[in-house]
């Protein structure tokens, strides 16, 4: 089953999606727009190099940590989550066991992210994505 | 704020408490777990300066959409290799991924910033 669709059929999952690390591309399950998905694709991959570039500094200051490099992130509210896991995303209600569910199963799906994040992101441009980007 | 009773959860190497500007203010670290003051300091910094990113994302998403449930944050979570940053209004724990409950976390920081 496609990660999206299985995270969409988790209950308490209200969207879920796939974000491009490379222009505002897109897919996406649930109670949204195809605009709000747009504006949250960019907020993804905003967050999550914001993290990554945390997450280098962290290692390069203070020595290696188990943060690098970054998986994901969650954001949570009064009511409802957020969580970005790869290039995938789901918003979720905050009923008991649905966040983990959904972060649990991405990480499952996506697998774990190693070396360096920014050609991993990129890498759907396709050809020499290292020599695109260095 | 009882920082201790943040480090008995399950899996977690390190709870830290920090000011509204970032500085760490005090933390506890699990023996051997390897984290140092350094760490922390620069953490409290990307705890703070997260959350506030984060705010003004759910201030604009609800506005925007329409839809409310994210504010107020009550939380945010960084995921890295191995371990996880667990973060409150005001404190944070660092977890190991293979021993993370995500809720649970929240849940104990939201109890222990409210006093509890």
């Amino acid at each position: 089953m496609h990660i999206v669709k299985q995270i969409g059929a988790i209950p308490g999952v209200i969207a879920a999606g796939e974000y491009a690390y490379h222009g505002d591309d897109f897919s996406f399950e649930g109670a949204l727009t195809a605009e709000f998905v747009r504006i949250v694709s960019i907020m993804c991959r905003v967050n999550t190099l914001t993290a990554h570039m945390q997450s280098e500094i962290l290692d390069a200051a203070a020595g290696q940590t188990g943060l690098r490099p970054v998986q994901g992130w969650i954001v949570q509210g009064s009511r409802m989550s957020f969580c970005a896991v790869g290039n995938y995303f789901a918003m979720v209600d905050n009923r008991d066991g649905a966040l983990d569910e959904v972060v649990r199963t991405l990480r499952s799906r996506v697998g774990d992210l190693r070396g360096e994040v920014l050609p991993g992101l990129y890498a759907r441009i396709g050809g020499d994505v290292h020599e695109a980007l260095y | 704020m009882n920082l201790a009773v943040l480090l008995d959860q399950p899996g977690t190497l390190a709870a830290f408490h920090f000011s509204d500007s970032g500085e760490l203010a005090t933390h506890v670290v699990r023996e051997g777990a390897g984290i140092t003051p350094l760490m922390l300091e620069l953490l409290a910094r990307s705890c703070v300066a997260n959350l506030a990113i984060a705010g003004m994302e759910a201030r604009g998403w609800e506005a925007l959409t329409g839809q409310a449930g994210f504010q107020p944050l009550t939380g945010l979570s960084v995921i890295g290799l191995e371990w996880s940053v667990v973060v409150g209004r005001n404190a944070a724990v660092v977890v190991r991924n293979r021993d993370a409950d995500y809720e649970a976390a929240f849940a104990v920081l939201r109890r222990v910033e409210g006093g509890a």
